[in-house]
This record gives structure tokens, C-alpha cells and sequence, in this order.
């Protein structure tokens, strides 16, 4: 008994203020965890509405679309159908990770109503080189992804930065942050699209 | 095979690409304080590699078999480093019991490791990371400490060295050395980019 | 009376925090973020302000807890105190700067071993009152910010060429891109330690 006793004589304050903080934190959860939802939504929503700019609301198509993302990993990952306020649709949208130069990058990627054409990306999250690799958030490398045909893409070095095809002219000096958007192309193009014709949203014939 | 490809890239992705004091700035205090002689630098390698492989295994357990079933992401910080804390009183108590003669060499960087960012650190960048198997928070975990002790311990070997060169009196001490390591981070960029971590 | 008495000190425990026992120039504690968030000056004032507040809510907790601690599991309570208010202090920054908590990523919640607060719950507020602590608390934090800044600037300055997104340089200026990277990082807070010894030597 005495050893109970002396169990809680010399705990009773940690165990009090364990609970105290307990509360404090599930409070501050509880009144904070709605508006950090809505933040990521809203960074969403920022993003591939500046990507369908005509688009009025955002709802998911497919939810959790499973991605064969090599290496034998899958991703997952949720598409958007952009529609307009008729109820025409847009275009989708979906968040494709990749590895980066320094760590993963984070992009949102949109594609035609057709389902043929990329409209585009927009950075969600990257790590890159300063002045280097962060040039993939501006408008040389992504300009080039604008109407390009969704297919494999292909860098190269030099070429034609005005034309509109599947290749893409890397970033002088960034060639490894270059290749890993175009990974992250490559690797979510075929499985979105599959799964967009699986649903009958895009049509089979080309 | 795909599997072990995949682990061994992450292994030396985190010891050589993502050097965890090279180019994440973790567990810096260590490695300013201990450094000045190779085999403490040895020693405090090896007892971080130690705590961080078990604290590393052990907070992906908690995390994702219990936090994440039962919804409690809030207490996520307050338990990693309890677990830590409680990994190292335990391993501490262990080693002074039975390999005494352990305990005398390594024993007192085992306290001084708590409180080292790295331990931390690399839990919350496992965390991060979305790493979704225990093997390969294990291997992560392992391959952190062998980074952390190979960057330590070549600071320890150049630092020998600089005892005998002629540093002025406002460098000595701290400032060198942490000009050292920017050297030797600056180095380390060379590796950049060869194994990316997915 | 008691108050005439204590004011000088508490005068001195401010600023003694703040310049010559500074957590990062001179006791060279707390050096992870240091290096971590001080590519820009932006992040490193988001951080600067995380640790003064849960130094200071810890220092308060463990003053007011101070004549109740029993000696063994002070250690343990000194961090679930810290723990738990880090923890406070990252949901604010999610809920209201998503964006500079994106930035700062993991070192947020590495506040928690940050050597400062500990140091500080250990040394000054287990054993002091409650205005001392928070003092103390303040001074700290205080000196940890403004040479987080410090160091912030410099390197924003020879990268971006601006100082909290103010351009500074002009726009012909070239990037010094190393300075935004781990090891301009270490460079810089080398050189600028070798500065501060320079100058308290001379003083001294």
C-alpha cells in the first residue's frame, strides 16, 4: 500500500498537469483543426482555379485514383473536375508528388476537358535550388506546358522554347529539377487519363 | 529485389545526399561540442546511430499503429519525444547494467543525446516524408546515425588537424569549425541530385 | 522595498539575455534553427517569435510549478511543458500563416530540444519568481530573434537582394546563391561569431 502511496505522492503533479495540458491541447485542436482544413483547401482552390480561370467550382471526379508511380509504389490521388457556372466542365485537376532535386516537389497539374491537352501546372510545394531549380515556378519552363499534347514528354537541352509540343526545353542549369516535373508528368498522364475513360468522362476514341 | 534497390538508394541517399548534419542542419550542438577528437566523435556516432535507430523504429510504430488509428495527430510531438526520452533513460539503465565497461567509454553522451535535434529531427522528416513501411523507417533511421557519424567524424579528423594550425584568435573555437562545415556542406552539394528521395 | 531592490536586476536579467550571455552568439545554444530558417528574414522572425512565446509560457508554467517539482522528474516535466506548447504554437502558425508554416516545415516542433528553453526552465525559472522568470524569458527570446535576424539579413541581402521582400540591392545585382544553401549558412554564422568575439574582446 505504502508503495502505491508513494507512487502518487511523488507523481500527483505530473500526472495533474498531464491532464491540464491534455485539455489545453485538445481545446486548441478542436477550435484550430477546421481552420487549418479550410487552409489547405483554400491553397487548393487558389491554385487550380489560376489554372481554370473560368472554372466556379472544383469537385472531386475520382476520389483516390490509384497510380502505378514506379518503383513499384503506388500513388494516390484525387481528381477535380473543374465546372463552370452552366455545369460545363472545364477541365480536370490533380496533385502529382515526384522527387525533386532536394526533395519532393508537390504540383498541380490540369488537363483539358478532352482529356488530350495539359492546361498547365502550378508549384503546391517544392524545395529546389534557389535561383536554380525554383525556376520551374516560373513562366519559361511552365509556359512550355501550356496546350502541350498529354503524352510522354520528352526534355531536351536547346530548342524551341515558343512551340507548343512534347518537348520540353530544360532550365539551364536545373536539369535534375527539369526531368522531375516531367517524371511527375509522365508518371500520372496514362494512369489519370485510364482512369478518366474508365469513367466515362473522357471519351475512348483518338 | 525492387524492394532492397529501393532501400539501399534511401540508405545512401540519407548518409551521403541528405546528410542530416550537412544539409538538413540537425544535431549541430554534437557536432560543434564533440568534434574535437576522433575517437569521442566515434563514440558520440555510435550512440546516436544506436538511439536513433531504435527512437526512429519506435516512433513509426507509435505513429502509424496507434496516433493515426485513433486520431490523435495532436499528441504526435508530446509522444515522440516521451518515447525518446523514455528509449534513451532505458537504453542508458540497460548498458550501465550489463556492459559496464560500454558504459564507462559511451555512457555520458547518452544523456546529452535527448536533447539532440537529430533524434528529433529525423522522426518528424520520417514523418514527413510519408515513409509508409517499417523497414524502410528502420533503414532510414540507421542510415541517419551512419550519416551523422561519418559527417562528425570527419569534422573530428580535420579539427585535429586545425589544432595545429595557426588560427586567429577570434576564429578559434566555434567559428572555425563552423567554417570547416560549411566547407565540408559545400563539398557534400556535389553529391546532390544523385539519388533522389522518393 | 522589495520592488526598488529588484528593478536593477531585473534590468540585468534583460539584458543579459539579450547581449552577453545571447543564446546563439555567445552561449552558442539553439544553433539547428539558426541555420535552418535564416535564409530569409521573414522565416526567421516567424521563428524568433515561436520561442518567445513558449519560452515564456514555459518559464511561467515552471516558475508557478517551482516549490512542487520533485527532483527526479523535473527533466520530464520540463518537457511536456515545452512539448506541449510548441505543440500550441504550431497549430496557430497552420491556422493562421499556412504559409510560413509550409516554410518552416519540421523545425517548428524542433523547438521542443531547442538546448534555449530547457536551459532557461533548468537555470532560471525553477529556482526564481514568477517576474524574473518571465524576464529572463523575454531577454532571451528577445537576443535569440535578433540574431536570428541578423543573420537572416545577410544572407537574404547577398541572395534575394532584399530584406523581408524589400529590395534592397539593385536589380542588377547577381544572386549569391550559396548564401541561401547549407553551406553559406554555416559561413555566415561562422564569420559572424568571429565578429562578435572580435568585438567583445576589444571591449573587454
Amino acid at each position: 500500500m505504502s508503495k502505491i502511496k508513494y507512487f502518487f505522492e511523488q507523481s500527483w503533479l505530473l500526472i495533474a498537469t498531464s491532464f491540464v495540458f491534455g485539455l489545453l491541447l485538445a481545446a486548441t485542436d478542436a477550435a484550430l483543426a477546421p481552420r487549418i482544413a479550410f487552409n489547405e483547401r483554400q491553397k487548393l482552390t487558389t491554385l487550380m482555379s489560376s489554372l481554370l480561370p473560368d472554372a466556379e467550382e472544383f469537385t472531386i471526379a475520382i476520389s483516390e485514383a490509384q497510380i502505378a508511380a514506379g518503383k513499384g509504389k503506388m500513388a494516390v490521388t484525387d481528381v477535380y473536375v473543374g465546372v463552370d457556372s452552366q455545369g460545363r466542365t472545364l477541365g480536370y485537376a490533380f496533385i502529382g508528388l515526384g522527387a525533386g532535386f532536394q526533395d519532393k516537389i508537390r504540383l498541380v497539374i490540369a488537363m483539358d476537358a478532352s482529356g488530350e491537352k495539359f492546361l498547365g501546372y502550378r508549384v503546391l510545394a517544392s524545395n529546389e535550388t534557389p535561383n536554380f531549380g525554383s525556376k520551374i515556378k516560373e513562366d519559361y519552363f511552365r509556359g512550355q506546358f501550356v496546350d502541350a499534347p498529354a503524352e510522354t514528354l520528352e526534355l531536351v537541352k536547346t530548342g524551341d522554347v515558343e512551340r507548343i509540343d512534347s518537348q520540353i526545353v530544360a532550365i539551364s542549369g536545373a536539369t535534375v529539377s527539369s526531368q522531375a516535373v516531367l517524371n511527375i508528368f509522365n508518371s500520372y498522364t496514362r494512369g489519370i487519363t485510364q482512369q478518366l475513360r474508365s469513367e466515362g468522362l473522357i471519351s475512348d476514341g483518338r | 529485389m525492387n524492394e532492397i534497390i529501393v532501400l539501399l538508394m534511401g540508405f545512401l541517399s540519407i548518409v551521403i545526399v541528405n546528410n542530416l548534419v550537412l544539409t538538413k542542419f540537425l544535431g549541430i550542438c554534437p557536432f560543434l561540442g564533440v568534434s574535437g577528437r576522433l575517437d569521442m566523435a566515434l563514440g558520440m556516432g555510435l550512440a546516436v546511430t544506436f538511439v536513433l535507430t531504435l527512437s526512429g523504429t519506435l516512433t513509426w510504430m507509435i505513429d502509424h499503429w496507434i496516433l493515426m488509428k485513433i486520431g490523435l495527430e495532436v499528441a504526435r510531438y508530446i509522444a515522440f519525444i516521451l518515447v525518446i526520452a523514455s528509449a534513451v533513460q532505458l537504453v542508458e539503465m540497460y548498458v550501465k547494467k550489463f556492459f559496464p565497461t560500454l558504459h564507462e567509454n559511451f555512457g555520458i553522451f547518452l544523456p546529452l543525446i535527448t536533447t539532440n535535434c537529430a533524434i528529433l529531427g529525423l522522426c518528424l522528416f520520417i514523418n514527413l516524408w510519408g515513409v509508409d513501411n517499417l523497414l524502410e523507417a528502420v533503414v532510414l533511421s540507421f542510415g541517419g546515425g551512419v550519416g551523422f557519424t561519418m559527417a562528425i567524424c570527419l569534422m573530428a579528423g580535420i579539427r585535429e588537424v586545425l589544432n595545429l594550425a595557426d588560427v586567429p584568435k577570434c576564429l578559434q573555437g566555434a567559428p572555425i569549425t563552423l567554417i570547416t562545415a560549411g566547407l565540408l556542406a559545400l563539398a557534400f552539394m556535389g553529391f546532390a541530385g544523385m539519388i533522389k528521395q522518393v | 522595498m522589495v520592488g526598488k531592490e529588484t528593478q536593477p536586476d531585473l534590468n540585468r536579467t534583460f539584458f543579459t539575455g539579450l547581449w552577453k550571455e545571447n543564446p546563439v552568439l555567445r552561449l552558442l545554444l539553439g544553433m539547428c534553427p539558426t541555420l535552418a530558417v535564416t535564409a530569409a528574414v521573414r522565416p526567421a522572425l516567424t521563428m524568433g517569435l515561436c520561442v518567445i512565446f513558449v519560452l515564456l509560457c514555459s518559464n511561467i508554467v515552471v516558475s508557478l510549478m517551482r516549490n512542487l517539482l520533485k527532483p527526479h522528474l523535473r527533466i520530464l516535466m520540463f518537457t511536456l511543458t515545452i512539448a506541449t506548447f510548441v505543440t500550441i504554437a504550431d497549430l496557430f502558425l497552420k491556422a493562421f500563416q499556412p504559409a510560413m508554416s509550409e516554410a518552416l516545415g519540421p523545425y517548428v516542433p524542433l523547438i521542443i530540444v531547442n538546448c534555449i528553453i530547457i536551459g532557461r526552465a533548468e537555470a532560471c525559472a525553477s529556482k526564481n519568481t514568477l517576474v524574473v522568470s518571465i524576464v529572463d524569458a523575454l531577454g532571451m527570446g528577445l537576443g535569440f530573434t535578433l540574431s536570428l535576424c541578423v543573420l537572416a539579413a545577410v544572407r537574404e541581402l547577398l541572395d534575394a537582394g532584399t530584406i523581408f521582400d524589400i529590395r534592397i540591392m539593385p536589380q542588377a545585382f547577381v544572386p549569391w546563391t550559396v548564401m541561401a544553401m547549407p553551406a553559406g549558412a554555416f559561413i555566415t554564422l561562422g564569420l559572424l561569431l568571429a565578429l562578435v568575439n572580435l568585438f567583445t574582446r576589444r571591449v573587454s
